[in-house]
């Protein structure tokens, strides 16, 4: 027999178990994939997906920057004085007037973050709310790098003061995070998704509706179904002339509109901005 | 064959010292530092590293991704010694399978204390996301360790004491797993042109994705960069080449002289050079074209605001373009400057301390860092949390991206 014969036999059975060893181990990881246990427990509020779309109008004409909005959800939602779903912030106009912006999470149509998350412990419900689960995150930071909105925060360290915005902004609703997780804004997801089973209406109940709107004392911030042409904050969209949404050109499709300064719109237009 | 390892001796007047112990000390060192740093981030959380929801990810991050990119010498020899079957390479080829499993074991154990959830590190094995990039990385940087294992098994087989030691002889059972050893290690001998390709895809797969973590980040006019991918590939190449010459200039002339001849260590300086050459031209392509369309609201806001922390442009000029620039053309002529030098080693030396330092400020071309970056061993003297908020400091440019973004949410509402 020649060395060339021999080579096949040599090396034939060896290649093919290794073979059936990759393949039989991509296999099971890829089976392990199609039954992931987190699908199910993603539509809590076991409304048919689609039904509804939550979204949020601000009009920077109403909002007079009284941070309370920051402070009811601080409260609402157990964070620590330093961490804020909610920023207030003053800002310029190019003509020099001044106004609050206030941003929650833009719960983005197609969220940066979402794409990038490494395990899928962020993703967007069948409602549009982009949210967390804070049992599968592992604390990589790629969201909060990849957020244009500056809309993520994440757990430093272990939040154990007593919550300092109740009770006068309201009281906590929801477990506080362990340390090492991301948080973001979900549109007090547990509030909406109770008060639908108890036949409630997010955005005309107060206890379905996110604690910001609720407290807001100007009623700057309008909550509602964009799906449902009757509901509040369709028929403020509908008959706002410029509503305008945060960072259009990166084609994340924000789920929160802001109504501009009135003066503004008529004296200049900066939509080529 | 001269099978003896000689040991460097160190003079200091008349009084003669072991390198060996003296290394291994600075080593111990360097690891005692490594424990004090875990444990503070263990135990406290990664609220130690002063890092900040605008500044999330820090020095150290580029520094573990650095030891990914030093790794990068083993798939380009895995190619050259299984693939192009180049024989003279064979022996520096094992020292880059070496440093590339030491490059991505470091990365892995250092992006775990990284994690806000160290316990929960298998997540991306298990939770599959597979739009994302860093679930890419971690797949690919998992496989590919496995693969480096593979091809560094027979190397470690080959030492006698698998073979010939006296158990052996005696119990069955060892002889036994000796003889399954033997077995092993000649398939993963046979399957080492299956393991280089497996290995070249898997390494380019993810030092381009190490590239696009930052490139696809459009939020962030000064990331956001198609050039991200390959800049990072060829850095690596160039990189992890520039350290197996250092490494192997110490090991083959000091430590186990003529096992290798020198005409193959300086064809390692020359595809460093090349490689590190070809990342600068390309660089300066993508240098080009951010300032083509620096005319882009969000770019030109960015550029501004670094611009008023920090020289920018100097820093640019000086740490991305002259620091690769020159250990680049060091390396590529690093035979001629052998000839030239009185010292023929300093030269080449010199040329790979600069060439790691391009390394880093290369690899840091899309997210700005600048020459700071390279300096992280001045770090080392300060209390371990300060080292986290130096960090901080140099990740100036991560939070000007930030006041830019919330300037531009301002003109953009109006």
């Amino acid at each position: 027999m020649t060395d060339e014969n021999k080579k096949p036999n040599k090396t034939g059975l060896p290649r093919k178990g290794f073979l059936a060893v990759a393949g039989s181990a991509t296999g099971a990881l890829i089976m392990l994939q199609a039954s992931k246990p987190t699908k199910a427990s993603r539509n809590p509020s076991g409304a048919e997906p689609g039904a509804h779309k939550w979204g949020m109008v601000i009009d920077i004409n109403l909002c007079i920057g009284c941070n309370y909005c920051t402070y009811a959800c601080q409260a609402v939602n157990d964070l620590p004085v330093e961490m804020k779903y909610n920023k207030v912030t003053l800002e310029e106009t190019k003509t020099g007037a001044e106004f609050y912006l206030s941003r929650p999470c833009m719960q983005c149509e197609h969220p940066p973050c979402v794409h990038v998350c490494p395990v899928g412990a962020t993703y967007v419900r069948d409602d549009g709310i982009v949210t967390m689960d804070y049992d599968l995150c592992i604390g990589c930071r790629y969201c909060i790098v990849a957020c244009p909105y500056d809309a993520r925060v994440f757990n430093w360290k272990k939040h154990v003061e007593p919550n300092a915005f109740t009770p006068e902004y309201g009281h906590p609703e929801v477990e506080r995070r362990p340390r090492g997780v991301m948080e973001k804004c979900n549109f007090c997801e547990h509030r909406i998704d109770s008060g639908l089973a108890r036949g409630l209406v997010p955005g005309i109940d107060a206890a379905a509706t996110p604690a910001c709107v609720d407290v807001c004392p100007t009623g700057a911030r309008v909550f509602g179904d964009l799906n449902d042409s009757e509901s509040p904050i369709s028929k403020i969209l509908a008959s706002t002339k410029t509503p305008i949404r945060l960072r259009e050109d990166l084609s994340t499709e924000p789920k929160v509109y802001y109504i501009p300064p009135q003066a503004e719109v008529t004296t200049s237009s900066e939509e080529e901005l | 064959m001269d099978n003896t390892i000689r040991i460097p001796k160190i003079r200091l007047g008349s009084r003669e010292f072991d390198a060996f112990y003296i290394w291994f000390a600075v080593l111990s060192l360097g690891f005692a530092f490594g424990v004090v740093g875990a444990y503070q981030v263990l135990r406290y959380g990664l609220q130690v590293t002063g890092l900040t929801d605008q500044v999330p990810w820090g020095l150290w991050i580029s520094i573990d991704l650095s030891s990914i990119a030093l790794g990068g010498s083993a798939f380009v020899f895995g190619v050259i010694v299984y693939l192009l079957r180049l024989k003279r390479f064979e022996v520096v080829g094992r020292l880059a399978v070496l440093l590339g499993f030491l490059g991505y074991s470091t990365a892995s154990l250092v992006l775990l204390f990284d994690l806000g959830q160290p316990l929960r590190f298998w997540h991306p094995a298990v939770f599959w996301q597979s739009h994302s990039l860093l679930w890419e990385i971690t797949m690919c940087v998992i496989l590919y360790l496995g693969i480096l294992v593979a091809e560094l098994l027979p190397v470690i087989l080959e030492h006698p004491v698998f073979s010939e030691h006296t158990l052996i002889k005696k119990n069955n059972f060892f002889k036994k797993i000796s003889e399954f050893l033997k077995k092993l290690s000649h398939f993963l001998h046979k399957a080492g042109p299956a393991l280089a390709v497996i290995g070249l895809s898997l390494s380019l797969l993810h030092q381009a994705s190490l590239g696009a973590t930052y490139g696809v980040l459009s939020g962030r006019g000064l990331w956001f960069s198609p050039t991200a991918p390959i800049l990072f590939v060829t850095s690596a190449m160039g990189g992890g080449t520039a350290l197996l010459f250092i490494l192997s200039v110490f090991v083959f002339r000091v430590m186990r002289p003529g096992l290798v001849a020198d005409k193959t260590l300086y064809d390692v300086a020359r595809i460093s050079g090349a490689m590190m050459l070809l990342c600068t031209y390309i660089r300066l392509w993508d240098w080009a074209v951010t300032n083509y369309y620096s005319f882009d609201n969000i770019v030109a806001t960015q550029k501004e605001l670094l611009n008023t922390i920090a020289p920018y442009s100097l820093a640019f000029w000086i740490g991305q373009i002259l620091f690769s620039l020159i250990p680049g053309a060091l390396l590529l002529s690093s035979k001629r400057v052998r000839n030239l030098s009185k010292y023929p080693l300093l030269g080449s030396r010199f040329g790979c301390g600069f060439s790691l330092l391009a390394r880093w400020t290369c690899r840091e071309g899309p997210t700005l860092s600048q020459v700071g970056m390279a300096f992280p061993a001045l770090v080392l003297f300060l209390h371990p949390g300060d080292i986290f908020r130096t960090a901080n400091s140099y990740a100036w440019d991560v939070d000007a991206s930030q006041n830019a973004r919330l300037r531009d949410c301002r003109l953009r509402c109006l």
